[in-house]
C-alpha cells in the first residue's frame, strides 16, 4: 500500500532532478518544484507508515530508515555534516542518498567535502585509492581535498579537468560545477562564471544556477535573467543571507567602465617617438602586465628604434663623440636586447603572447617567447613519456596532475603564441602524448585517464590540420572506454 | 642580463648627477668630488636621483660611472638612454595591484565551501 506510491514518487523525483541537470532556463525552476514536492510527499509517506506500524516498533524504525533518510541525506549532508566536519557520517549518507548508478562515487565527493583536518583527508584519501581505474568521482575527490588542505588553485585545476574525463556521474558533477561556482564568485571571476552556464559546463544545483544568474547579470550578458526570475532562483537555493547582497549587487551594477590604463598609454603619443617609448616601457613596468600593454609598448619601442630622428641623433653624437665606425647600428642592437628582455620577462610571467610587429623589439621578443616556451613544453612532454621506460609508475591520481599540468601548459603556449606557435608545438606533444595514452590503456587499464589523453590530442590535431594524427585520433577515440557506469562509446 | 629598467638606474650620468652635455674635464671633477664627498661621509651625496626614484651612491659606483663615460661607445649609449629618460622623480614607481586579489575573502566558506 505504501510501497508502490513511494517508488513512484522516488522516481519522478529522480527524473525531475534529471530533467533540470539538462535545463538552464524557466523550466529548472519547474522542474526543481517538481523535485521538492516528491520529497515532501515522499517524507509524508514515511512517517504516515510510521504512524500507522507505531505498535510494531520493528517494522516502524527499519521502514523510516529506508524511506525518510534517502530523501533528507542531502540536506543532512550540506547543512549539518559539512559543516560538522563529519566525514565518515558524510560517506555513510552519501551512500544512501540514491544519487544514481554508483553511490560510492558521490559518498567519495560528499566525504571529501565534509574532510577538515589531516586525519580525515587520509581516511577519504585511503578509500578513494582502493577504487580502479580513475574516474572523475576520484578527481572530484583529489580536487576537494586539495580545497580542504587550503589550496584553491589546486582544486580549481582539478576540477576543470574533470570536464574531460567520459566517465560522467551527474550528481559529483554538481558538487565540482559548485564548488568551482563559489570559486568563481569569491574571486569576482565573473566572466568565467558566465562563460560556464552559456556552455553549461555542469549540471547545476540551485547554488550554481542562481551565481550563474548573478554572473550573467554583472557581466551584462544578453542571457541574464529578469529580476523576477532571478529572485526565484534565489529563493530555491540555499544560503539565502549571503546570496541577497549578491543578488541585489547584481541587479544594480552599472556596466564596466573602460579601461583608464588603456587610454593612459596613449598620453604621450605626441611626444618624440624615443622619449615616448621609454615613459611607455616605465609605465608598462609600473602596471600589470596586458596584451594590450605589451603590444603598444613594444610598438613604441619599434617606432623610436626605426625612427629618422633617433638614427640621425645618435649618429651626430657618435661623430662628436669619435665613437667607433658602426657605432649607430650597435647602439640600436644593445638598446633593442635589453628592451627584449625586461618584455620578455614581464610577458612570460603574465603568459602573454607576442605582438604581431616588425621592428627589432617585437622581432627579438617573438623569438624569445616562442622558442622559451617551445623548448620548456618539449622538455616536460619527454620528461612525461619517458617515465614508461623507467617503470617509475605514479598512482592513477598523480598520472592525472601531471597530464593536467602539461596541458595547462601546453593551452597557455598556444594561446600566448596563436596557431603558427600551436603547430609547432603539436608535433612533438602528440608523438609523447600517443604513447603515453597507448601505455595507459595497455599497461594500466586506465581507460578513462587515457580517452581523455587521446580526445584531447584528436581536438588538437583538428585544429592545425594533422591527417595522420587526425585518423589515428578517430581510431582511439572510437574505443569503448569501460566505465564503472558502463562501456561508453563514442 | 642588460635590462632597460638597468640601464636607466645605473645609468653613469645620473649616478654622477651631470646633465648629457657635461664635458670629459667635468665628468673628471665631479667624480672625484662625489668620491672625497663620499669618503668623508656627507649625506647629500649618498644618494642619487633617476626616473625610477632615488637610489644609494656608492664609491663602486662613481668609479664604474667615469670609466663608462671614458668609453666613447659606452658614453653614447647612455646618453641615449639618459637624454631621452622622463624627468628624475622622488620616490619610486608604487606598482598598481594584480586586479586578480580576491574581492570577497571569505565567500566560499559563507557559501559553504573550503578553503
Amino acid at each position: 500500500m505504501y510501497a508502490l506510491p513511494y517508488w513512484v514518487l522516488h522516481w519522478l523525483r529522480q527524473a525531475a532532478i534529471n530533467a533540470r541537470r539538462g535545463n538552464r532556463r524557466t523550466r529548472y525552476l519547474a522542474w526543481s518544484v517538481a523535485a521538492g514536492v516528491a520529497n515532501g510527499l515522499m517524507i509524508s509517506l514515511g512517517v504516515a507508515f510510521v504512524l500507522v506500524f507505531r505498535s510494531v516498533w520493528w517494522i516502524a524504525l527499519p521502514m523510516l530508515a529506508l524511506m525518510v533518510l534517502p530523501v533528507v541525506a542531502n540536506p543532512l549532508i550540506r547543512f549539518v555534516l559539512v559543516p560538522a566536519g563529519a566525514q565518515r557520517l558524510a560517506y555513510y549518507a552519501g551512500r544512501i542518498s540514491r544519487p544514481g548508478a554508483d553511490p560510492v562515487a558521490y559518498a567519495l565527493c560528499a566525504a571529501a567535502w565534509a574532510s577538515r583536518d589531516g586525519a580525515a583527508i587520509a581516511w577519504v584519501e585511503a578509500r578513494r585509492d582502493l577504487r580502479l581505474p580513475l574516474g572523475d568521482a576520484e578527481i572530484v575527490t583529489t580536487g576537494l581535498l586539495a580545497a580542504a588542505r587550503g589550496d584553491a588553485a589546486t582544486a580549481r585545476g582539478l576540477l576543470r579537468s574533470v570536464a574531460m574525463i567520459v566517465e560522467d556521474h551527474p550528481a559529483v558533477r554538481e558538487l565540482a560545477g559548485e564548488w568551482l561556482a563559489c570559486d568563481a564568485a569569491a574571486r569576482g571571476a565573473w566572466r568565467e562564471l558566465a562563460d560556464d552556464a552559456s556552455e553549461m559546463r555542469w549540471p547545476a544545483t540551485p547554488l550554481t544556477y542562481l551565481l550563474e544568474g548573478v554572473a550573467l547579470h554583472r557581466t551584462h550578458a544578453p542571457a541574464a535573467p529578469p529580476a523576477r526570475e532571478l529572485w526565484a532562483r534565489w529563493l530555491l537555493a540555499p544560503r539565502h543571507r549571503v546570496t541577497r547582497a549578491l543578488v541585489g549587487e547584481a541587479l544594480t551594477c552599472e556596466p564596466d567602465a573602460p579601461d583608464a590604463r588603456a587610454q593612459s598609454t596613449g598620453d604621450a603619443t605626441g611626444a618624440a617617438p624615443l622619449p615616448h617609448a621609454v615613459a611607455a616601457h616605465l609605465a608598462f613596468e609600473a602596471r600589470p602586465a596586458t596584451a594590450a600593454s605589451l603590444a603598444a609598448t613594444v610598438a613604441a619601442w619599434d617606432a623610436a628604434l626605426g625612427d629618422a630622428g633617433t638614427r640621425a641623433w645618435l649618429a651626430r653624437r657618435a661623430l662628436e663623440l669619435d665613437a667607433p665606425p658602426g657605432a649607430v647600428e650597435r647602439a640600436i642592437g644593445d638598446v633593442a636586447g635589453a628592451v627584449t628582455n625586461d618584455l620578455a620577462r614581464r610577458a612570460e610571467a603574465a603568459q602573454l603572447g607576442a605582438p604581431s610587429a616588425s621592428g627589432p623589439v617585437g622581432h627579438g621578443l617573438t623569438r624569445r617567447l616562442r622558442h622559451g616556451r617551445l623548448d620548456a613544453l618539449e622538455a616536460a612532454f619527454s620528461r612525461w613519456a619517458d617515465r614508461r621506460h623507467d617503470g617509475s609508475a605514479h598512482p592513477a591520481i598523480d598520472e592525472w596532475r601531471e597530464f593536467v599540468a602539461l596541458w595547462t601548459a601546453y593551452q597557455a603556449v598556444v594561446t600566448a603564441g596563436g596557431i603558427e606557435l600551436r603547430r609547432l608545438a603539436f608535433p612533438h606533444a602528440f608523438s609523447k602524448g600517443s604513447h603515453m595514452a597507448a601505455w595507459l590503456w595497455n599497461k594500466r587499464e586506465e581507460y578513462a585517464l587515457s580517452h581523455a589523453i587521446s580526445t584531447w590530442l584528436l581536438a588538437e590535431a583538428l585544429a592545425v590540420g594533422d591527417a595522420e594524427a587526425i585518423e589515428l585520433g578517430h581510431r582511439n577515440c572510437a574505443l569503448a572506454v569501460p566505465t564503472r557506469l558502463g562501456r561508453i562509446e563514442h | 642580463m642588460t635590462t632597460a629598467t638597468a640601464m636607466l638606474v645605473d645609468n653613469p650620468f645620473f649616478v654622477l648627477g651631470l646633465g648629457t652635455e657635461a664635458s670629459r674635464i667635468e665628468v673628471e671633477r665631479e667624480s672625484q668630488k662625489l668620491l672625497g664627498m663620499l669618503e668623508l661621509g656627507f649625506a647629500e651625496v649618498q644618494s642619487y636621483a633617476t626616473p625610477l626614484g632615488p637610489r644609494p651612491r656608492t664609491a663602486e659606483a662613481v668609479r664604474a660611472a667615469v670609466a663608462a663615460l671614458r668609453d666613447p661607445y659606452q658614453r653614447l649609449v647612455a646618453e641615449l638612454w639618459a637624454h631621452h629618460a622622463p624627468p628624475a622623480a622622488a620616490e619610486p614607481p608604487a606598482r598598481e595591484a594584480e586586479p586578480s586579489a580576491p574581492p570577497r575573502d571569505g565567500l566560499r566558506r559563507q557559501l559553504g565551501w573550503r578553503p
